[in-house]
C-alpha cells in the first residue's frame, strides 16, 4: 500500500489513508475515473469511498476523481515523462515498483492502423498485487517424478489464481523444496503478471535462482531461454496459440521441463481447442490440475496424470488458506528457502 | 590630493563597468551555447534513453556550467516534490528562480519557458520536434548574440574608460 501512496496525488492519499484499516490492508482495486466517484474493491466487494473516508454504495456522496488530480496521478506514474511510457501506453497498463499494475484508458490514438498510444487518459484501474505464498505446497509433491519436473498443464478459468499458483510454483522449484532441492527456472513473461517486472527486474518474489524474460512473446521467449539460460523448467502463462505449441515440443525435446497455464473448464474442454488438443493427444504433458473458484478462488479441482487419472481428489486449500484471513504471514514461514 | 584619489576612483570603476558589460556579451554567447548543448544533450537522453525528464535534469546539472546546471538541478529537485507540481510549473518555476544568476536576454528565456510547456507530456517524436524548434530558435539567437558582441564588447570596453575620464576631466 506504501507504494501506491507514492504515486497518488496528496487528496486522494488524503481520503485513503481515512479509511478503517481493515479495509484499506485488504483494498484489491482503486478504481479512478475522470470526475466520477472513486470506487474501490476490497474482498470480493465494490464501494464508493466518501471524502471523509468511509464507504457507501451511493454514488452521489462518493469523492469525486477531479480533472486536476488525474494529471498530478498521471504526471506520477510517469515520472512526468510521458515519453518514457509509450510501450507501456500501448499495451493499456504499467507496472509500477511493488508489481502493482495501473491499467488506463481513454482516447486511442492510430497509427497505420494500430494503436500507437493513448492520450487524454481518464480512467485508471490500480489493481494492488498481493502475494500469495504457499499456494503451490499441495501440488508440489505430484510435478516430480525421479527428481525430475514433470512437464504441467494448469487449465483454469480466467481469476482463478492460475497465475498466482505459477508464479508460487516458480519460486518453490527455484527456492527449492520439500520434495526436491533447487532449480534453474525461466519465466517468460508475455503480460509481465507473473513476475512484474518494472525496468527488467522483477518486483515479485519469483525465487533466488530464476530469469526473467520480460514483455516477450511467448513463443519466441521460450526458444531464446532454451538457447541462452540453460534452464530446467520452462514456465510460461496462457498458452494456446499454434506457435506456442510448436515451442513447447522444442523445449521437451530439449530436456527442459514446462509448466504453462491456459484457459479452460476441465480436460475435456481444453482438449477440444484446436492448437492445445493436439499438444494434449500427443502426451506433451504428464501432468494436468484443474482450478476453479467452487470454494473460492484458488481451488483445486483435480490433478491428473498422462493418462488422465485422477491422482488427487479436488483440494480443500480454503482449509488452509480461508479466504476471508490473511495467511501470508504463517505461510511466509512455511515457505522459507528449504 | 583627494581629487586625485576621486579622480582614480572614478576612473577605476568607470572602467571595470565597460569591462563587466562586455563580458555579459561574451557571457551571453557561451550560455547559449551551452543551452544548445544543454538541449542536445536532453532530445538524446528522451529519444534514445527514454530517460524518465528527472533523471535526464540531474544529469543535465552534473554536466554544464553552475549558472545553467542550477536551473535543471533546481527543475529536477521540483519534479521529484511529492506535493503533485506539475511538470510545467516545476521547470518554468526553475527558470525564473536562477535566471538572473544568467547573462541572457528575456528572447532566451521566452524559448525555454515554452519548452517547459510541453517537456514531457507526449511522445518522443513529440518531444523531438519541440526540442528541434527550440534549438533552431537558439541558434538564431546565438548567431545574434554573438554578431552583438563582435560589435560592441570592444565599444563598451573603451566607452567605459572614456567616460570615466570624461567625468574626471569635468571635475577638474
Amino acid at each position: 500500500m506504501n507504494e501506491i501512496d507514492s504515486i497518488l496525488p496528496q487528496a486522494l492519499r488524503r481520503v485513503l489513508s481515512a479509511l478503517p484499516i481493515h479495509i484499506r490492508e485488504n483494498v484489491e482495486e482503486i478504481r479512478l475515473r475522470q470526475n466520477l466517484p472513486v470506487e474501490i474493491r476490497f474482498g470480493q466487494q465494490n464501494h464508493f469511498l466518501t471524502e471523509a473516508g468511509q464507504i457507501t454504495t451511493n454514488f452521489r456522496l462518493g469523492y469525486v476523481f477531479r480533472e486536476e488530480l488525474s494529471g498530478q496521478l498521471l504526471n506520477q506514474i510517469s515520472q512526468h515523462s510521458l515519453y518514457a511510457l509509450e510501450e507501456e501506453l500501448k499495451r493499456g497498463y504499467i507496472t509500477i515498483v511493488g508489481g502493482h499494475r495501473i491499467g488506463i484508458s481513454g482516447k486511442v490514438v492510430m497509427e497505420r492502423g494500430e494503436v500507437k498510444g493513448i492520450r487524454d487518459i481518464t480512467s485508471f484501474n490500480i489493481r494492488i498485487a498481493k502475494e500469495k505464498r504457499g499456494v503451490a505446497k499441495p501440488v508440489l509433491s505430484y510435478l516430480y517424478e525421479r527428481g525430475r519436473i514433470l512437464n504441467t498443464l494448469i487449465i483454469s478459468p480466467p481469476q482463478c489464481g492460475k497465475t498466482t499458483l505459477l508464479r508460487d510454483m516458480a519460486r518453490s522449484i527455484s527456492y527449492g523444496n520439500e520434495c526436491s532441492s533447487s532449480r534453474k527456472v525461466a519465466i517468460v513473461d508475455e503480460r509481465s503478471e507473473l513476475a512484474g517486472c518494472l525496468n527488467g527486474v522483477p518486483q515479485r518474489d519469483v525465487g533466488p535462482r530464476t530469469d526473467v524474460l520480460d514483455a516477450c512473446p511467448k513463443a519466441v521467449g521460450m526458444m531464446m531461454m532454451i538457447r541462452s539460460m540453460s534452464p530446467d523448467v520452462i514456465i510460461v502463462d496462457e498458452i494456446g496459440r499454434p506457435e506456442d505449441s510448436e515451442a513447447i515440443w522444442e523445449a521437451i525435446h530439449a530436456g527442459v521441463s514446462v509448466i504453462c497455464s491456459a484457459h479452460g473448464i476441465d480436460l475435456a474442454d481444453i482438449s477440444r481447442r484446436p492448437g492445445l488438443g493436439k499438444l494434449i493427444q500427443q502426451g506433451a504433458f504428464q501432468r494436468y490440475i484443474v482450478m476453479g473458484r467452487s470454494r473460492g478462488v484458488g481451488t483445486i479441482h483435480g490433478i491428473y496424470d498422462e493418462r488422465y487419472n485422477l491422482m488427487q481428489k479436488p483440494l480443500d486449500q480454503s482449509r488452509n488458506q480461508p479466504p476471508d484471513k490473511p495467511q501470508t504471514q504463517m505461510s511466509q514461514k512455511e515457505q522459507l528457502p528449504c | 590630493m583627494l581629487k586625485l584619489i576621486g579622480a582614480v576612483i572614478v576612473l577605476l570603476s568607470a572602467t571595470m563597468a565597460g569591462f563587466y558589460m562586455g563580458r555579459q556579451l561574451n557571457q551571453r554567447t557561451l550560455q547559449i551555447r551551452g543551452l544548445l548543448l544543454a538541449l542536445q544533450l536532453l532530445e538524446t537522453e528522451i529519444l534514445y534513453g527514454a530517460t524518465p525528464l528527472k533523471q535526464a535534469f540531474d544529469k543535465l546539472g552534473r554536466r554544464l556550467p553552475p549558472e545553467l546546471g542550477r536551473i535543471f538541478n533546481t527543475a529536477s529537485e521540483n519534479l521529484a516534490s511529492p506535493n503533485g507540481q506539475s511538470t510545467q510549473s516545476s521547470i518554468q518555476a526553475a527558470i525564473d528562480r536562477h535566471w538572473s544568476g544568467t547573462a541572457m536576454k528575456p528572447s532566451e528565456k521566452e524559448v525555454l519557458m515554452s519548452l517547459g510547456y510541453v517537456l514531457g507530456n507526449s511522445d518522443r517524436e513529440d518531444q523531438k520536434k519541440h526540442l528541434q524548434l527550440a534549438m533552431s530558435h537558439l541558434r538564431s539567437l546565438e548567431t545574434e548574440a554573438r554578431d552583438e558582441q563582435g560589435r560592441y564588447e570592444r565599444m563598451y570596453r573603451s566607452l567605459g574608460f572614456l567616460s570615466g575620464l570624461l567625468v574626471v576631466i569635468l571635475m577638474f
